[in-house]
């Protein structure tokens, strides 16, 4: 009440139009461009009896909140995975493909893909308008069972012609960090 | 400068002035000025007793010209009907130097610390932003993110803490932002002030002992059409600065524009161009002024700031594993060998309109009544690098509009004077949507109105001040929350503030002054509601709503040697101790997102202090030669966590020789005259009192500057034309700086140098 009364001398004293006290009534955007999805499927070639694996990240109100879903499939040693990876944005309904915008902006993007178990090897299997990798595809091998982890990384604008960018060596490619996931990875 | 009349009728063409000059500072006779009436061009000196006298004049219109060494000439403009007498206040003092004047007598007149920047100063440096103007006093320094955003700090102190008055109104706009410059014309101002004090309780806003004010003169009474044209380039950024400004006193109205328009390309450092660091800015003002039967003085300004500002683009990073490349990599990100004006994201584009209403009524010799209303629409939009040609899309769009009412009353009693003032801001802040991202601020309504008494009295060689201050500040706030809720939030704050100080004037070139004052903040918005993945500095700052009202106690000692002759020295000691100090602390846990781990930082309280010590020493070492030191050294502490606070500026040095010419030279049809050169040289220590976690990576290490300045006038009869140069960061030095957050990713600015003229009609 007290405030109320504050607010009619305000509105009395300033002679503005101001529409009250009050603040405007904030408008919830959609985060277009929020990735709350990472989904790594692999599927194994030529292996009969081997599932489908996948690793994905689900974090559904971005930075900040609830904390993300990780989970993981384990990988059959000795088998070759061909590899794809998705992008959604699952905060507004329908959800976006984010992987579609990747796929338009080749050039300007790649995926790099390491893993601490020097047998696990990935290799790119697509390329943009200039000949350089871009991660959408991949192919993984599996090597022998040990454990350790899987970290994907999706960098904008990176350098992709610098030394051991495209082979997949993180180290000179610049850019900014759109993605960042270290995954545990078990072999069996 | 002020004059008097005293006159007495006379026949044509036998008619005289007559006069005397005195230093406003030591209020002694100056001698050797000279005064020349421009218009026959008749000219004579002062004696010793700083008196002079010129006869044998017809009535007229004349303007007088009065210069001095260590004084900026002036133009005084006279109606010349009877013989006259002219009593010329003149600001000399040895102090001038640098255009850095010490406000006021030497004896009793100011109680709190204050130094003032000039007209001149200004105008030299067209190329300058008003942080970087400030930067030549004593205890300022500039918080930087690349070399064109800077926003003051004050005795340690910034944006929300730190009220910047432009045109006798608190500057509004996104303040609270590390990354936000203060959205001011420093062109339009005759003279920059920075107040520091222990609390200055008139400015209001959320001041804690200093303010900064920014202020264009009175227009004056000069019938004729005066103004100054400006223009110069700076080599670094290949820079085009212009400005334009004319007034004339009309009997309708006295009238005063001011256009300012400068365009700059990527800065360099002395290895690599720092891309995408350019900027434009285009500024206009129009001030109107008008009295009516000389009791009432109304005054309307209004003025348009715009500007682009180019970051970085090395500086865009996406996670800490993007930063600890950047911060090991020997040139930044994205470095192009080309040189551009082009600006693409990061960016900022901010505009600023502003609109006042000016009223004081003089009730009587000694009682004055002032009203005034502004209106401020600040316009902030943030570009940032993203995918699928968003990158035209703000990630931030703000649009703040604020009204200020103000009435206060003067009164002038017995030795003394009284003013009673009420202040009254309403702020409408609102994100604009569209921009595909949750705000980092939300949407807000805030009032504040507030009511302050300050008295004070002269007992004979003491000079005594109390002041008391009472806030009322409302906050309604509608946030978003992560579940995408909006919730409201309504606040209510009390803030007192008081403030008491004596200056004492221990002989005719000494004085020493006392001040005291407790002052209370309220949290503001960002401290409370902020929430999010700050992109600039890699980590995700949280606002707390539990968050209580700061405390400020502050306590300042000045002691002032003005010997008028051949040494001066200013010296001020603070101590201040903040209560609930709110600062961003590094929380334990990282939290984990889609571009991997960041830490979190929250907005938390301790109990902090802030203490320090300016000197600023000035030694003539002949009539021509002068020598000026300068010191500033800042101590934070938070007491509780002992630990020192960040962002405390490093102590630092500046030292500068003058060499003016006492003589000027006669060509044909003009005079070369105020022939002047400095050699100037600034060292920064290295900011060690910062542990390694506080921070990113190491603090910066000491550096050390040199430059030179050099500036003469040609006098023509009707109009003179000032050159002026400057060479700044001579030996093309490799640094950083502490409190530049560009530091991370790239060196500071190299070798720079600015070729200027100015005509003055």
């Amino acid at each position: 009440m007290k405030s109320k009364l504050f607010c009619g001398w305000i509105l009395f004293s300033a002679l503005i139009l101001f529409p009250g006290c009050d603040p405007d009534e904030p408008m919830v955007d959609n985060e277009e461009e929020l990735i709350t999805t990472v989904r790594y499927i692999l599927t194994p070639i030529m292996a009969d009896g081997v599932d489908v694996a996948t690793f994905s990240f689900v974090d559904e109100d971005g930075d900040g909140g609830n904390d993300p879903i990780i989970t993981v499939s384990n990988l059959k040693a000795n088998v070759s995975y061909s590899g794809s990876i998705e992008l959604l944005n699952e905060s507004v309904a329908p959800s976006v493909n984010i992987t579609e915008e990747i796929e338009a902006e080749k050039e300007d993007h790649q995926f790099f893909y390491k893993s601490s178990l020097s047998d696990v090897t990935i290799e790119y299997e697509d390329e943009d308008a200039n000949g350089n990798p871009v991660g959408l595809m991949t192919e993984l091998n599996a090597g022998i069972p040990a454990t350790g982890t899987l970290t994907i990384v999706l960098r904008h604008e990176p350098v992709k012609d610098a030394p051991g960018v495209q082979s997949g060596d993180i180290t000179n490619a610049e850019g900014s960090t759109d993605i960042e996931i270290n995954f545990p990875l078990t072999i069996e | 400068m002020f004059l008097t009349f005293f006159a007495s009728a006379q026949e044509q063409c036998s008619l005289s002035i007559n006069g005397t000059v005195i230093d406003e500072y030591t209020d002694t006779p100056l001698s050797f000025v000279n005064v020349t009436i421009q218009e026959i061009n008749q000219g004579v000196s002062t004696d010793e007793d700083g008196t002079f006298f010129i006869n044998n004049l017809c009535p007229g219109h004349y303007h007088l010209s009065i210069s001095h060494i260590g004084c900026d000439p002036k133009l005084i403009h006279l109606d010349l009907d009877q013989d006259t007498t002219l009593h010329l206040f003149l600001a000399h003092t040895p102090v001038s130097l640098d255009g850095v004047v010490i406000a006021g007598k030497s004896g009793a007149k100011n109680i709190q610390a204050k130094s003032t920047i000039g007209k001149q100063l200004i105008e030299d440096n067209i190329d300058s932003n008003v942080s970087e103007l400030l930067e030549r006093e004593t205890g300022v320094t500039s918080l930087k993110n690349g070399n064109n955003v800077a926003k003051p700090v004050v005795h340690g102190l910034f944006g929300n803490r730190l009220t910047i008055m432009y045109n006798g109104v608190e500057q509004a706009g996104q303040q609270w932002g590390n990354d936000h410059s203060p959205e001011i014309d420093p062109l339009i101002a005759n003279r920059l002030t920075v107040i520091k004090g222990a609390s200055a309780l008139e400015f209001g806003g959320a001041n804690f002992g200093s303010v900064v004010l920014v202020e264009p003169r009175k227009i004056g009474r000069e019938p004729h059409l005066h103004g100054r044209l400006g223009y110069s380039f700076a080599s670094n950024g290949r820079g085009h600065n212009a400005n334009l400004k004319m007034q004339q006193f009309t009997p309708l109205v006295a009238w005063r524009i001011n256009g300012t328009f400068k365009r700059y390309g990527d800065g360099r450092a002395p290895n690599y161009f720092l891309n995408n660091t350019g900027f434009d800015e285009y500024n206009f003002a129009i001030q109107l002024e008008k009295s009516f039967k000389d009791k009432l003085f109304t005054e309307l300004y209004v003025s348009t700031f715009n500007s682009r500002l180019g970051i970085l683009r090395g500086s865009h990073i996406g996670n800490l594993t993007d930063l600890e490349t950047a911060l090991t990599s020997s040139i930044p990100f994205f470095t192009e060998p080309a040189f551009s004006y082009e600006l693409e994201a990061p960016s900022q584009e901010v505009h600023h309109h502003f609109f006042k209403l000016n009223s004081k009524y003089y009730l009587s010799e000694s009682k004055q009544l002032e009203f005034s209303w502004a209106s401020q629409i600040n316009d902030r939009k943030e570009l940032d690098v993203r995918r699928s040609g968003r990158s035209d899309i703000p990630a931030l769009s703000l649009l703040q509009y604020t009204n200020t009412i103000d009435v206060k009353y003067k009164q002038t009693v017995t030795e003394g004077n009284i003013k009673i003032g009420s202040q009254n801001v309403f702020i409408n802040n609102s994100n604009e949507p569209g921009t595909g991202i949750l705000p980092l601020i939300p949407n807000y309504f805030s009032a504040r109105s507030g009511v302050y008494g300050i008295l004070n009295r002269n007992i004979g060689n003491l000079l005594f001040e109390m002041a008391l201050r009472y806030d009322f500040v409302l906050q309604n706030v509608a946030t978003i929350n992560s579940s995408r809720e909006i919730v409201n939030y309504e606040n209510r704050f009390h803030n007192l503030a008081g403030a008491t100080g004596i200056s004492l004037k221990l002989s005719n070139t000494q004085s020493l002054s006392i001040n005291t004052g407790y002052a209370m903040r309220n949290p503001a918005i960002n401290e409370l509601y902020s929430n999010g993945l700050h992109q600039g500095v890699s980590g995700i700052e949280e606002g707390s709503i539990d968050l209580n009202t700061e405390r400020s106690w502050k306590t300042t000692l000045e002691y002032k040697l003005l010997t008028g002759s051949d040494f001066s020295l200013e010296s001020l000691i603070y101590f201040q101790r903040i209560g609930n100090y709110i600062f961003l602390e590094p929380q334990d846990e990282v939290r984990l997102t889609i571009r991997g781990a960041f830490p979190v930082f929250k907005y938390t309280q301790t109990e902090a202090s802030i203490s320090g010590f300016d000197l600023n020493a000035q030694y003539s070492f002949t009539n021509s030669l002068i020598g000026n030191l300068k010191y500033s050294y800042t101590l934070g502490n938070d007491m509780t966590n002992d630990v020192s606070l960040i962002n405390i500026p490093a102590a630092n040095i500046f030292n500068s020789f003058t060499y003016r010419f006492n003589k000027s030279w006669s060509f044909s049809n003009a005079r070369i005259e105020n022939v002047e050169i400095e050699w100037n040289n600034r060292y920064v220590f290295k900011q060690s009192r910062v542990l390694e976690e506080q921070d990113f990576t190491a603090v910066p290490a000491a550096y050390f500057l040199t430059g030179l300045r050099a500036s003469f006038n040609q006098v023509f009869s009707k109009y003179t034309l000032r050159y002026f140069f400057k060479l700044e960061n001579a030996l093309d030095t490799k640094y950083r700086d502490y409190l530049n957050r560009q530091r991370y990713f790239a060196d500071d600015l190299g070798r720079n140098f600015s070729l200027g003229i100015s005509l003055k009609f």
